[in-house]
């Protein structure tokens, strides 16, 4: 009888399960912070470890010396740190831009935005450019016609920020916003088209510099700005970098 | 009021269990309780933060977050680990080794589902595709159109999970990838108006499917003060019903706690997101109670 009424009963649960709805009646709902109070689980950091290593290994190559801190925000719309990273980068990408079209980049430009850390004084390692340079952005030349370069020099002189320009440019900017520029030490020509050396990630319009998008032409070098700035490095025994004439603010 | 209402249907349930014969389960109300642990832009970041870091010292870290994780799932085993994307890029560890080491200990943790953020294409759709090997988890987007990249039938728009009973709708939401990623980075991946897939979604997932349960993996950001009618997780909320719970990213947003919003059918809902780095980890618990009873429709949010 004992029995016959559990199978009844369970049964009963059974289908009653079925049927029945699951309501909702009370939600809680926190944010936990993952400090050292917590234990670091040994199997978790077993996995690591040989990543770690690997890593550290490379990272502490040193590449460079810097003689002189080298930061993005020492000068006024350009920056030591700015130049010397237009710079490189022209150069590099110069060589294969003349290598497959028989022309010349005439300047870079990137955005002040894109350089992520700074390099202190003392032995430069792998670390640096991962550091100024995170993410996977690749050199491309736009070929611009020179309204577009008129717009390019109105956003830099609105945006007042110190955007890297490459030591082909010269201007000089008034207070009244009005300005002049060379490059090349050329008078800046506004029926020329001039081919601009920047990342892929502002040519597709980041950081809003739409002058980039819909380019006469565009050509991508595949060159990593971060493999760039290792080659770079890897070349030269010390960083030099100043601050110059190619931006003055009158 | 329903907080009162809640304790009181426990007290009395608790009476009836006590002067237990053998029929009386049948009339009980059964609970459930299902833990909802997540995760957003943790960027590579592997290890904990330096000591000497000027905003996060000694903050974060996987091999914590695992003992923290696990010592939760010991109180209730029925708890989900999501992620709510940008799980690529930040540190050195993704650039030499691509989101392998990511992707192992997130299969390690147990992660049940992730979606996907911007951040996550930095390797190309390709690199994203060549890691899923090394990731023993499901990637929802329901968004992003993948059918003509190599992701194709790789990510489904959402995913069901039973747990104890109770039937949980998983889907993820991405954020505008134009002027935000190369496009040669995300090839021919098309993105669909988030707002109308998350009402369809939420329909899905709630009437055909009859989950218990919908969870949005939201990687469109928390809130866009300068451009407030841009979409957004709050916006989103606003403007869907039937889903439970926002997971969001891509903001990095520092919540002080989870926010309640009122939904288009004026009920209460969760929106959250835990900042970046792996620094925090949000949790949300959801009790259900078994009834037949129409009129209790009450819920109570606590943070």
């Amino acid at each position: 009888m004992k029995k016959a009424l559990l199978v009844f009963s369970l049964l009963l649960l059974f289908v009653g399960c079925e049927k029945k709805k699951l309501h909702l009646v009370k939600t809680t709902a926190e944010i936990i912070t993952i400090d050292s109070t917590f234990a670091e689980n040994p199997a978790y950091k077993k996995l690591i470890a040989p990543y770690k290593n690997k890593m550290i290994t490379e990272i502490n190559t040193v590449i460079s010396y810097a003689p002189k801190n080298i930061n993005r925000y020492d000068g006024k719309l350009q920056s030591s740190l700015g130049n010397l990273l237009a710079d490189l980068c022209y150069e590099r990408a110069n060589v294969i831009f003349k290598e497959r079209t028989r022309k010349e980049i005439d300047f870079s430009m990137f955005n002040y935005g894109g350089i992520r850390a700074s390099i202190s004084k003392g032995t430069v390692t792998n670390k640096n450019p991962f550091e100024l340079m995170p993410f996977e952005n690749s050199l491309v030349v736009v070929e611009l016609s020179g309204k577009k370069v008129a717009e390019l020099v109105d956003y830099f002189i609105k945006n007042k920020s110190a955007h890297p320009l490459s030591k082909n440019i010269e201007l000089l900017i008034n207070t009244d916003k009005s300005y002049q520029l060379k490059i090349n030490n050329q008078k800046f020509d506004l029926t020329e088209n001039y081919f601009v050396l920047t990342s892929d990630y502002l040519q597709s319009g980041g950081d809003k510099m739409d002058f980039f998008k819909n380019p006469i032409s565009l050509f991508k070098t595949d060159y990593k700005m971060r493999h760039a700035i290792i080659d770079e490095f890897k070349s030269l025994d010390t960083l030099r970098t100043s601050l110059d004439n190619r931006v003055i603010l009158n | 009021m329903e907080r009162r209402k809640f304790l009181h249907q426990t007290a009395a349930a608790a009476i009836l269990t006590s002067v237990g014969g053998l029929t009386l389960p049948s009339f009980t109300k059964k609970k459930k309780h299902i833990t909802i642990l997540h995760t957003n832009d943790t960027h590579s970041r592997i290890e904990p933060f330096e000591a000497s870091h000027h905003r996060h010292a000694n903050k974060g870290g996987v091999a914590r977050r695992a003992t923290l994780v696990e010592s939760i799932r010991k109180e209730n085993a029925n708890t989900l680990l999501l992620d709510a994307g940008d799980i690529f890029q930040g540190t050195p560890y993704f650039n030499y080794f691509g989101g392998e080491l990511e992707f192992k200990l997130m299969s390690m943790l147990k992660y049940d589902v992730a979606t996907i953020g911007n951040h996550d294409f930095d390797n190309s759709i390709e690199g994203l595709y060549k890691q899923l090997p090394n990731a023993n988890f499901d990637f929802v987007s329901a968004n992003y159109n993948f059918k003509n990249t190599v992701l194709d039938t790789h990510v489904k728009p959402y995913k069901i999970i039973l747990k104890d009973g109770v039937k949980i709708g998983v889907f993820g939401l991405g954020i505008q990838l134009e002027a935000l990623v190369d496009p040669k980075m995300y090839k021919e991946t098309e993105y669909l108006d988030p707002l109308e897939i998350a009402q369809d979604m939420s329909r899905i997932l709630k009437e055909e499917e009859h989950c218990d349960l919908v969870i949005c993996l939201s990687h469109l950001g928390y809130f866009y003060k300068r451009n407030p009618t841009k979409i957004s997780d709050l916006n989103l909320a606003k403007n869907t019903k039937n889903i439970d719970l926002i997971i969001g990213g891509h903001t990095h947003t520092f919540l002080p706690k989870p926010t309640i919003v009122r939904n288009s059918a004026d009920k209460n809902m969760l929106v959250n997101q835990v900042g970046a780095y792996g620094i925090n980890l949000g949790r949300v618990d959801f009790y259900f109670d078994e009834n037949n009873n129409k009129s209790s429709e009450g819920t109570t949010i606590l943070v």
